[in-house]
């Protein structure tokens, strides 16, 4: 009977320890997280309703350049913590399925994993993202009319369209960084842009706009290289739609 | 008339190369094995002489890009024949050659399972399509036999773990190395305020956060005291021009038995007198950030 209770003591506790070891401290408003996704944060932190809700959980895909996109659930006692986080995973991955491979992107393998549930972090805060990542690709027609496709992410101020100007950085695949530029709004959800790639030999500028909705909210540049060529960079797209949908220049 | 002649001929192939897609693109994926001359790129050849790079695609009909893959530095090629042995596609060295037979046996054997043209050779996407579904297969135990009768191989690339520890590691060292200067820069900014609230609204605090000034003689108008005043570093790091430093404050206030809390961030560049002072509501995220932006703030603590 003792050796039954000690076992039962022995399992709680290793229970306990295991709960306490997911908890990575509290979200706060001001987190990047939040500054990523304003819809996120409105839902978390204004909107009364879903503020209420008993369970939240929010789920992006990781590593933390990765994490272009995201999915919240919010629910009232029906269902447990576990089962929440089990529906914004879900979610999640089927957003990211949805949006095709991003092998031709990442030299890293992208999951969705469950970063916020009952309240806390589940993740280290160093892995979460600190600013706004996401797949891009480059189009650049040449004078003989061949197109370039450049493949790779890109990491930019997480306060788009809030801010006057917002510097971002394109790194191909191996994560090496090869372009930087900047968007300076003009609008809301639209402005100019500038890009600079192998230290300004090969650069452009023109406009951008910022796409909300389906199939993912992504960023749109169009605009002339510096001796005049087309060139064209998404933000938020996997390669392959990114060229389904802008690929022809 | 004939000279002309002649001095189109000699340009038109550096018009051709001006800037050509597949080079861009060759340079894009292999930054570090390009050349520019007069902003024409040049990817560098990396053992023998390399034909010049095929254009990858073009608006008319396109050939497939096979050059930039064959022309790769040896690691991205030696890592193909990698994924190509996890994927049981090939049994041959790990020496970077992928035009030897076993390597383009094995590259169309995987063509083949995949619906690409069984050509022996890969594209980068078809290259990047491989290494991925190399990586997510799951580990398998080498024969020990097989495994000495190949090249020993390049040592394993660092994992997600192993990369986060490390980014752990020097995000720690980077914060430790700033803390003393951030600490020091809060300290005075906390000085002032208190000089500034001791002297009833008056000192440097006041003259250069504007923002702190206007709450002060609000609060005050409401006939509310300040008691203890509680900073805690919000950011510091380099800015263009200088060190700039963000600190959160908690004011506890005073009227009669109640007392509140209230918080403003500052933000300024280090300096006598501090330069760009700005105070904001705690809640004033977006605020903040943009300070931050406009400032070109490299942080140096997140």
């Amino acid at each position: 009977m003792s050796r039954k209770i000690l076992l039962l003591a022995l399992g709680l506790v290793t229970l306990a320890a295991g709960a306490w070891a997911q908890s990575y401290g509290k979200p706060e408003r001001r987190d990047p997280i939040f500054l990523r996704f304003p819809e996120m944060a409105q839902r978390f932190w204004v909107n009364t309703e879903t503020m209420a809700a008993s369970h939240k959980a929010v789920a992006v895909p990781m590593p933390k350049q990765c994490s272009f996109l995201y999915a919240d659930t919010y629910t009232r006692n029906q269902m447990s913590e576990s089962e929440v986080q089990q529906m914004a995973l879900s979610n999640c991955n089927a957003k990211l399925n949805q949006l095709g491979p991003l092998g031709e992107n990442y030299g890293v393998t992208c999951h969705c994993q469950v970063i916020i549930s009952d309240g806390a972090y589940q993740v280290p805060r160093e892995a979460l993202p600190d600013q706004a990542y996401g797949p891009a690709s480059i189009f650049y027609r040449d004078g003989q009319g061949n197109i370039a496709r450049l493949n790779g992410t890109a990491k930019y101020g997480a306060l788009i369209g809030r801010d006057r100007s917002v510097t971002f950085s394109v790194d191909n695949s191996r994560a090496e960084p090869v372009c930087e530029g900047t968007f300076t709004n003009e609008g809301p959800s639209n402005g100019r842009f500038s890009l600079s790639c192998f230290n300004g030999r090969f650069a452009g500028n023109g406009t951008y706009e910022s796409r909300t909705g389906s199939p993912n909210d992504h960023i749109i540049a169009r605009g002339q290289t510096q001796r005049g060529q087309p060139i064209i960079l998404v933000i938020g797209l996997p390669a392959q739609l990114a060229a389904n949908m802008y690929g022809g220049l | 008339m004939r000279w002309l002649l002649g001095l189109l001929i000699l340009t038109m192939p550096a018009l051709a190369l001006a800037q050509s897609a597949g080079q861009v693109e060759s340079c894009f994926q292999n930054p570090n094995s390009c050349t520019w001359e007069n902003g024409v790129p040049t990817p560098r050849a990396q053992h023998a002489p390399a034909p010049p790079p095929a254009p990858v695609a073009s608006a008319a009909p396109r050939g497939p890009d096979y050059t930039t893959v064959l022309n790769s530095p040896e690691p991205d090629r030696r890592k193909i024949q990698e994924s190509l042995r996890t994927l049981d596609k090939y049994n041959g060295p790990i020496d970077g050659n992928l035009s030897s037979e076993a390597t383009m046996k094995g590259i169309a054997a995987w063509q083949k399972g995949h619906g690409y043209p069984q050509s022996g050779k890969l594209t980068p996407p078809e290259a990047a399509a491989l290494n991925n579904e190399a990586s997510r297969a799951p580990i398998k135990r080498l024969d020990p036999k097989m495994e000495a009768a190949v090249a020993p191989p390049a040592p394993p690339a660092p994992s997600n773990a192993d990369r986060l520890k490390e980014l752990q590691a020097r995000l720690a060292e980077r914060r430790k190395a700033a803390e003393p200067k951030a600490n020091a820069a809060t300290e005075a900014l906390v000085r002032d305020l208190k000089a500034y609230v001791a002297a009833d609204g008056k000192g440097v605090a006041g003259e250069q956060f504007a923002g702190f000034a206007k709450w002060y003689a609000d609060t005050k108008a409401e006939g509310r005291t300040i008691g203890d005043i509680k900073p805690a570093v919000e950011d510091y790091g380099d800015a263009k021009t200088g060190a700039a430093a963000t600190a959160e404050v908690t004011f506890g206030t005073k009227q009669g038995d109640s007392s509140a809390k209230e918080c403003l961030v500052f933000a300024w560049i280090e300096g006598n007198p501090r330069k760009d002072a700005q105070a904001f509501s705690c809640d004033d995220v977006a605020g903040v950030e943009k300070w931050k932006t406009d400032q070109s703030l490299k942080s140096a603590w997140r």
